[in-house]
């Protein structure tokens, strides 16, 4: 059996654009909220929950846009829940991540198991492409034509995340607070406001994210299901030095890097993961070796993790 | 509200001052505490502790509740059944050292303001090198060897984190980020030994394991038929040495002041990369020796059972209840310990997913993090 190249490539990039808009979503959302100071360690918590209520509406109603508003709606809950502790109250912003990971950790497959015990469900209703007849398409087909509705989106984002943050007047409130609160403050600016706001825009795309997870990554809800993709989105803000091009280019590279290995172990069939897993390694050991590449220069915005107290 | 500009410029000179003098404040401040409102303060803290603990079980039995479980089945599977079935003394106790060993690592690190998010990563590759070395040393003489796998644990979680500790110290990326990372690096390249290198020859069946260790290489039991094994004394003195090390010398106000703020490290003249590289490496040598202390006390080979666990998590909440003392760490080990393998019974008593103690443990967590911060608004100067 011979592979042309060109399906190898084709499939590689079709993969890398599939996988994207979950680190994109999630990125975008935690650039936001951590340019106004506030980290959410507990993003992978809320990704979960937000995936099991994707699953279990899809399932109950067979209509995936409900199941996205279900998604949003639960992320943005604990999202204002995280912001009131980790904002009002002042509560380590790492310790209370942590806190919400845990409980979305358990709970999600809590409720799971209590809606199907017996693990059976129905099949999952994805969103469909744009283009339905994208396989009549050499090339472009496959690669962007194949993507649903929330790829694109995911790419607008990119854009009007980073004309906000430099081109908007909320935008620029956005990163005072996160990098002078007290003059941003003086200026008249409602410090925990926006904080708050910026934290609930992330919770939002992590909902998104943790939607657009269910049919793109998994066709069912397990325990710990998203094993620390969640995570990995703290890691590419980090490289992309809180900018948003950057970050879209940390999420196509890692899963260009990704999809490149995982193409490669499946043509040569190493068999049972011996070897393969070693390649699995990759995508993360190649943001490893970033750091001390763009790492060096990155600057976090000054107030990061640090709660305001008006006066 | 809007200010106007120059009364906001005043503003800001102002609170300069009022900064520039908080560091000051915050020493005199404790030395002050420790006469009078102490004991009021350690109540209140005890208080909402136990009103935290309290809210995450009965988070715990409603869903159980709700499940269709028997409430007092459910207690007394959560508070007895640790004690009552059989194994479940051997299981607090494996517990406990896994959380105290790693729980110590991750609170010296905090002291210090560094975030170990990556213990469960050490602990893997800690669990990993017990068998390598095992397997690739074998032919040094027994106790040498018993040593070795001990001691190659430890190394192996120290290299682990020898990693992030350089990127922080030397490129200031940070810890957090890299342990995070380093966790799926971990968990991977530990499937990678197991299933080439430790893997065993014998059973082809399932999951790819490692070879059981022999009886020789297995920590005893202190008295034969009662499964508390010898690294139980062992995991307390070495908390009891880390106490007398880290918190009777003046390296705890080394760690605390550069946790606190490497400002007044500097001007104190505290070297800031030695501070910050002994911690972190001495975290992940003890989260590396939990995977000795685990395997060889307990579990004797490696499968992919053990690499899916969040003790690493566990740890973290047992360093931050445990108010990052060594001691303190301790006690509050055992209490998670003891909880866990409570709700876990009171869980599978009523046919509900273990998972539900993770939930459980993350109310608990951010239910003490809440009382903190009443403690502390009341006792605010």
């Amino acid at each position: 059996m011979s592979f042309p190249l060109s399906d190898i490539i084709t499939g590689i990039l079709s993969t890398t654009l599939t996988l994207s808009p979950f680190y994109i979503f999630a990125g975008m959302g935690e650039i936001v909220s951590e340019q106004a100071g506030v980290a959410n360690m507990g993003l992978e918590g809320i990704m979960l929950m937000s995936l099991m209520s994707t699953f279990v509406v899809d399932y109950m109603t067979g209509n995936p846009w409900i199941a996205l508003l279900a998604a949003m709606g639960v992320a943005a809950v604990i999202g204002a829940f995280f912001a009131f502790t980790a904002i009002r109250l002042r509560v380590d912003q790492i310790a209370s991540g942590l806190a919400i990971y845990l409980i979305g950790l358990g709970l999600s497959f809590v409720i799971f198991n209590t809606v199907y015990p017996s693990g059976l469900t129905p099949n999952y209703i994805p969103i469909q492409p744009l283009v339905t007849n994208w396989n009549t398409i050499p090339y472009v087909g496959p690669i962007f034509l194949k993507q649903d509705v929330i790829t694109y989106t995911s790419l607008v984002l990119v854009v009007v995340t980073a004309f906000f943050l430099t081109r908007t007047s909320l935008g620029l409130r956005v990163r005072a607070v996160g990098e002078n609160p007290k003059a941003a403050d003086n200026m008249g600016v409602n410090v925990n406001k926006v904080r708050f706001l910026a934290t609930l825009f992330a919770a939002l795309t992590f909902g998104v994210a943790g939607f657009y997870f269910a049919g793109h990554f998994v066709p069912g809800f397990q325990t710990d299901v998203i094993a620390g993709r969640g995570f990995i989105v703290l890691a590419m803000v980090y490289f992309a030095n809180w900018k948003p091009y950057r970050a879209l280019f940390a999420a196509l590279s890692f899963n260009l890097v990704y999809a490149m290995q995982n193409e490669y172990v499946s043509l040569s069939g190493f068999g049972v993961a011996s070897v393969s897993t070693l390649f699995n390694m990759l995508p993360y050991v190649f943001l490893l070796a970033l750091i001390p590449v763009f790492g060096r220069k990155a600057r976090a915005p000054k107030f990061l993790l640090k709660p305001y107290r008006k006066g | 509200m809007r200010r106007h500009y120059s009364d906001g410029a005043l503003r800001w000179r102002h609170a300069d001052r009022k900064h520039g003098s908080s560091v000051q404040l915050s020493t005199s401040s404790s030395v002050k505490g420790a006469c009078d409102t102490q004991g009021l303060r350690w109540l209140r803290t005890t208080a909402y502790n136990v009103l935290a603990i309290g809210l995450g079980i009965l988070a715990g039995l409603l869903v159980v509740v709700y499940a269709g479980g028997n409430l007092g089945v459910a207690l007394s599977s959560l508070f007895l059944n640790p004690i009552t079935l059989s194994g479940g003394v051997q299981q607090i106790f494996v517990r406990f050292i896994l959380f105290y060993t790693m729980g110590l690592g991750v609170g010296l690190a905090l002291k210090a303001g560094l975030w170990n998010i990556g213990a469960q990563g050490q602990l893997l590759i800690g669990m990993v090198m017990v068998f390598v070395v095992y397997t690739f040393l074998a032919f040094l003489p027994w106790p040498v060897l018993y040593v070795a796998m001990i001691l190659g644990a430890a190394l192996g979680g120290l290299l682990w984190i020898a990693v992030p500790t350089i990127l922080r110290v030397r490129f200031g990326a940070n810890e957090i980020v890299v342990t995070i990372l380093l966790n799926v690096v971990a968990i991977n390249f530990a499937f990678y030994m197991l299933s080439g290198p430790i893997k065993s020859s014998g059973t082809a069946l399932g999951f790819p394991h490692s070879v059981e260790l022999p009886a020789l290489f297995q920590i005893p039991n202190i008295v034969s038929g009662v499964p508390i094994t010898y690294a139980v004394p062992a995991t307390i003195a070495l908390g009891v040495i880390l106490y007398l090390v880290v918190e009777r010398t003046p390296f705890r106000v080394k760690a605390d002041t550069v946790g606190e703020s490497h400002e007044t490290a500097k001007y104190a003249g505290i070297s800031i990369p030695r501070v910050m590289t002994i911690t972190m490496l001495a975290a992940g040598a003890l989260a590396g020796l939990a995977g000795a202390t685990y395997l060889m006390g307990y579990r004797y080979e490696l499968d992919i059972g053990s690499f899916s666990t969040n003790y690493g998590l566990v740890a973290i909440i047992c360093a931050l209840v445990g108010r990052k003392h060594m001691l303190g760490i301790g006690f509050a080990s055992f209490f998670f310990a003891y909880m866990t393998i409570g709700a876990e019974s009171m869980a599978l008593s009523a046919n509900v997913t273990t998972y539900v103690v993770f939930a459980m443990e993350g109310i608990m967590m951010l239910g003490i993090l809440l009382g903190n911060y009443l403690t502390e608004r009341k006792f605010a100067v």
